[in-house]
């Protein structure tokens, strides 16, 4: 009677303490588990971004491909170099819009016993990025057939032009020249004895000038002024105060005023455009692009109230559809200074009745100068100015980053690959019952 | 005589059983303990890991490059940009470990809640951690002073990151004259986490 007690007990007490055991190594079954899921997700994510990587340079090598592509692994085996790596990548290049792409790599990672598991990461290009043409101290996209660059010309910043630079004498460049054609003679040879502090190319892609200032009118009728016929801008610094300046705008020289613009206004957007010939003089305060569907006169300085261009936020863009030029104005001569980015987009920039009078001093501007065909601001013989004025231009530093230049100035498109984003999945955990 | 020996000697070998069944059943109950502990910590440094590990690699994701993408760089917060549900707009991340005092009730004294909060809105806990460190390093691996200086933030190319989970109770080793707790711990560190986008 004892002895089958004792055998039934036993045998529970077997079935419990089994029971029990059994719940140990369950839970320690999981608990490796986890760690080991934590594993495969992290190799699934790897295999992820190694197929980025992989079609990163495949696209690299290959700006044109677009497609899918895929790569398998097999791994097992003491000698196979992938350990027990097993699964695939699947890489897929397309373009989002007409300047952007994705490269999208999805990983699948084959786990024992958890079936597949799949990570995404996602490469962002921008496959076209705007410069602004402030970038260029100087540009031309035609320098003109008799028209050199002599000893005393200077120019400070990136300078390009899209035909032949002609050189007689020794100019100095201080940024890198670019021309799309040559240097007329090349450089060191026969008179082109040229400094290129730094450096030149040629035969590189053209910069093209834009088609219209549809851009532009675009920002005059909305957040801009917009204005008929000609127009005098009158710039005023008002106070001296910082972002107090104004813009008188008159039919004409004497009036009457059609508004007044106050530049540093929220609502405004710094842009004033007139259909006709624009003529301009005073001192700005803000930031500011006046336009002209035709010229621009220059018919006194334009300089910013604040011209210490290490703390200054004056910038201004003078930009016509055709030439920016220089009035044969009393307060021109002797000399006129501009601060500002100057951008002539199918003319010059040039001085207004160049062949008459005497010599008009010194043309100071101090920004950039883009222009169609260089156009003549003072004419020499034998190293003596003859008429119009002694140009001295200086680039406005500020305008190399291309996130500072004037409201809505123009600029052109170049091809890029610059990776814009990249974004990788977030795995929510998923742990072992 | 033999129905009181065997009486006896029943008594004698249930006696002998039942404490085996008690001692089996501590043992069984501490070690459940300790594996449900270490189970517990593993589940819950993997869920903050994960959470931590995924969007500090997607620092950056929609920002501008000229803007800084880390804004606040200490040993125990972290302040970055990103756009964190990819529809253009770019929040503010903050992950920053709580005082002891807020999980005073448990009885581990070294664990504290680990937060999150998006555009500084609600404040959310990602887990409770008893270490969370963070380290920045420059691209040319110099370690930044922390916190890292406003003027030094856009110098952070990495960070490592390091996270130690305890579970908040434990049994107590009844060995020796001081019982201490058994808590289980996990520790996890990311010695070169990079986000891609500060790299641009």
């Amino acid at each position: 009677m004892g002895g089958k007690a004792i055998i039934i007990v036993t045998i529970g007490l077997g079935f419990v303490l089994g029971y029990i055991s059994m719940n140990l190594s369950g839970m320690a079954t999981r608990s490796v588990e986890n760690m080991s899921n934590y594993a495969m997700a992290t190799e699934s994510h790897n295999l992820a971004i190694t197929g980025a990587n992989v079609g990163l340079s495949k696209f690299y090598g290959d700006t044109s491909w677009s497609g899918t592509m895929t790569q398998s692994f097999y791994g097992g085996g003491e000698d196979n170099p992938l350990g027990n790596l097993s699964g695939s990548f699947t890489v897929t290049m397309e373009d989002l819009t007409p300047t952007s792409a994705r490269l999208r790599s999805v990983s699948t990672y084959n786990s024992s016993g958890e079936g597949s598991i799949h990570d995404t990461v996602e490469v962002f290009f921008d496959t076209e990025q705007e410069n602004g043409f402030s970038l260029y101290a100087w540009l031309t996209g035609f320098e003109g057939n008799d028209d050199f660059w002599v000893t005393g010309d200077t120019i400070w910043g990136r300078a390009h032009s899209n035909g032949n630079v002609h050189v007689n004498g020794k100019p100095v460049f201080y940024g890198k020249f670019t021309v799309s054609k040559g240097f007329d003679p090349k450089p060191g040879v026969g008179t082109n004895k040229a400094v290129y502090k730094g450096g030149y190319e040629t035969g590189v892609a053209t910069v093209e000038l834009p088609n219209d200032l549809s851009q532009i009118e675009w920002a005059a009728n909305n957040g801009g002024r917009f204005y008929n016929g000609d127009i005098w801008v009158v710039l005023s610094g008002s106070t001296g105060a910082n972002e107090d300046g104004f813009a008188i705008i008159l039919a004409s020289e004497g009036g009457p005023v059609l508004d007044t613009v106050n530049i540093n206004d929220p609502g405004f957007n710094g842009v004033i455009m007139g259909e006709d010939q624009v003529s301009i003089l005073g001192t700005l305060d803000g930031q500011l692009t006046i336009a002209s569907q035709n010229d621009i006169y220059v018919q006194d300085n334009i300089i910013y109230e604040n011209r210490d261009l290490t703390t200054s936020d004056d910038v201004l863009g003078l930009v016509a559809d055709h030439s920016v030029i220089i009035a044969n104005s009393a307060p021109n001569n002797p000399d006129c200074e501009i601060d500002g980015s100057i951008f002539a987009r199918s003319g010059s920039f040039e001085v207004e009745d160049i062949t008459s009078g005497t010599p008009r001093g010194n043309l100071k501007v101090k920004g950039s100068i883009v222009q169609a065909t260089k156009g003549k601001t003072g004419t020499y013989a034998g190293g003596t100015l003859k008429k119009g004025y002694a140009a001295k231009y200086r680039y406005d530093d500020r305008l190399a980053d291309n996130s500072f230049r004037p409201p809505f100035y123009p600029g052109y498109g170049v091809k890029t690959y610059e990776i814009s984003n990249w974004w990788e999945n977030v795995r929510i955990p998923e742990y072992a019952d | 005589m033999t129905a009181i020996m065997d009486v006896l000697v029943s008594f004698i070998i249930g006696g002998i059983l039942l404490m085996i069944i008690l001692t089996a059943n501590d043992i069984a109950a501490e070690n459940n303990t300790v594996y449900n502990g270490d189970m517990l910590v593993q589940e819950m440094l993997i869920s903050t890991c994960q959470v931590l590990e995924g969007e500090l690699r997607n620092m950056g994701f929609g920002v501008a490059e000229t803007v800084t993408t880390i804004v606040e760089a200490d040993s125990g917060a972290i302040s970055f940009l990103t756009d964190l549900d990819r529809n253009g707009t770019v929040e503010t991340v903050r992950y920053y470990i709580g005082p002891t005092s807020e999980l005073h009730n448990t009885q581990n004294e070294g664990d504290r809640l680990l937060h999150r909060t998006v555009n500084a809105g609600t404040v959310s806990s990602i887990g409770a951690v008893t270490i969370f460190d963070l380290s920045f390093l420059t691209q040319q691996g110099d370690l930044l002073p922390r916190p890292v200086p406003l003027a030094r933030l856009s110098e952070i190319h990495t960070v490592e990151v390091t996270i130690e989970v305890q579970n908040p109770y434990a049994p107590l080793n009844p060995m020796g004259d001081n019982p201490q707790a058994l808590f289980s711990s996990s520790l996890w560190q990311q010695t070169r986490l990079a986000s891609q986008n500060t790299r641009r």
